[in-house]
């Protein structure tokens, strides 16, 4: 039998070819030691226990956000053995493990961003009111889903929900949420509001909501977001990136609609409100043409009063100048042919004369005339 | 309507009856004016009772993978 001789290329192709099968995804547990980010893209680090150490390789977009030597971690990737630099892990997602280490590595992330301001409440949105269309990213088939959206059925409709199914734990949820909330950012008609939901679980099982990557996709998100993960207890990150925070997934729904049985009666109350406005209105304006019609009325009791008086004077006035009044106080009027005599011009001796008295009329003939003066 | 054939949103119609109500609480008003209003209302108050009663939501599921 023929010995076998690799040349150190073939050697690494076969060694890789065999790693492929018998390791094509490796989890590996360990402390972090020589933690390294070169260019701002490759990432370096150890894993070690007691007795060993692994070099692991990858590249900043597969880290949850910053680590640092001592935390205990669980990395998942594929070994291999590079052409040139040696046996390595290439890593696809780290995760901190246990309570300790998870939150370790919350508190670290959130000093690096919000050193950067990501948190700050000047950059939170209103939410809008009443939206009409949201989009809903969580796992289609969770109980946090079923919850959302049975309470906005029972508080509001005509709500139309775009719905991405992805995974909220594991592995690859950081990346399927992140990828969601970039696709609904990028559609032609948005919705109005982004809501990123799921149920309680434990620390590793939230831990999704941690990842750099989500969160800072959660603050970049152009559509007002809405994160509620986990019970009332729990914090995550994404929650403080985004522009509101719910406690639950039911507490999500109840932050967005208002309750139509609450905006029914709202709605009656405004109906009666409004028809006693008007109301008012009608009586004021009865009120307003009573007070008119009086105003005229007595002022034309005032105008009859006032011309009563003046027929009066003006009546007495006539009497005054009423002849037979003059008569009666002995007074006559003197005719001839018909016409009343004002001058001694007007009469001849011997013509008949007509004197009018109050009571009767005397004929006479003149028998004599003298001029005055 | 000169708009009958994009229905309106509850915020709209919502809107639209604050304004009215606004304008009943502003003083010194027409009484022409104010039935209009009141009609109008009246039928801003049908239509959202209406929503409130037959608007159902609806789920759509997208996919978001690359």
């Amino acid at each position: 039998m023929q010995e076998l001789v690799f040349t150190p290329a073939d050697f690494v192709a076969a060694i890789n070819q065999t790693l492929e099968f018998a390791y094509p995804s490796v989890i590996i547990e360990g402390e972090i030691s020589s933690f390294k980010v070169s260019k701002n893209r490759w990432v370096y680090f150890d894993l070690k226990d007691e007795e060993a150490s692994v070099r692991f390789f990858g590249t900043v977009y597969s880290l949850p956000g910053p680590l640092e030597d001592g935390m205990t971690v669980r990395v998942v990737g594929s070994p291999s053995l590079h052409a040139r630099f040696g046996f390595s892990v290439n890593f696809r997602s780290i995760l901190p493990v246990g309570e300790g280490e998870l939150k370790k590595a919350a508190d670290l992330l959130f000093k690096k961003l919000a050193a950067e301001g990501l948190f700050a409440p000047e950059r939170k949105r209103p939410l809008p009111a009443i939206p009409q269309t949201i989009g809903l990213v969580t796992a289609a088939d969770s109980a946090a889903a079923a919850d959302f959206n049975k309470i906005l059925n029972e508080r509001w409709g005509g709500v139309e929900i775009l719905l991405a199914d992805v995974y909220v734990q594991g592995e690859q949820a950081p990346t399927q949420i992140v990828q969601a909330i970039e696709h609904i950012n990028g559609l032609s008609e948005i919705p109005e509001v982004l809501v990123i939901t799921r149920g309680g679980g434990s620390a590793e099982d939230l831990a999704a909501f941690n990842n750099e990557r989500l969160v800072r996709a959660v603050a970049a998100s152009r559509i007002p977001t809405l994160v509620a993960i986990g019970h009332e207890v729990d914090t995550s990150l994404s929650e403080l990136a985004a522009d509101l925070r719910a406690s639950t997934p039911t507490n999500a729904a109840q932050l967005l609609v208002p309750d139509k049985k609450h905006e029914q009666i709202v709605l009656a109350n405004v109906r009666l409100s409004i028809q006693q406005s008007l109301e008012s209105v009608q009586k004021e304006a009865l009120q307003e043409v009573k007070n008119q019609r009086e105003f005229l009325s007595r002022h034309l009791t005032n105008l009859s009063a006032n011309e009563l008086e003046k027929i009066r004077s003006t009546r007495k006035l006539v009497k005054l100048y009423d002849p037979r009044a003059l008569l009666k106080r002995g007074y006559a009027l003197v005719s001839v042919n018909g016409k009343f005599v004002k001058s001694i011009a007007q009469v001849k001796t011997a013509e008949r004369l007509s004197i009018k008295l109050a009571d009767g009329t005397i004929k006479a003939n003149v028998q004599e005339i003298l001029k005055d003066g | 309507m000169a708009n009958a054939e994009k229905p309106k949103s509850y915020r709209e119609m919502s809107q639209q009856l604050e304004e009215i109500m606004e304008w009943f609480e502003s003083g010194d008003i027409d009484i022409d004016e104010a039935i209009k209003k009141y009609e109008e209302a009246t039928k801003l108050l049908d239509e959202m009772e209406k929503y409130l009663k037959t608007a159902e939501n609806k789920i759509k599921k997208i996919s978001t993978a690359k």
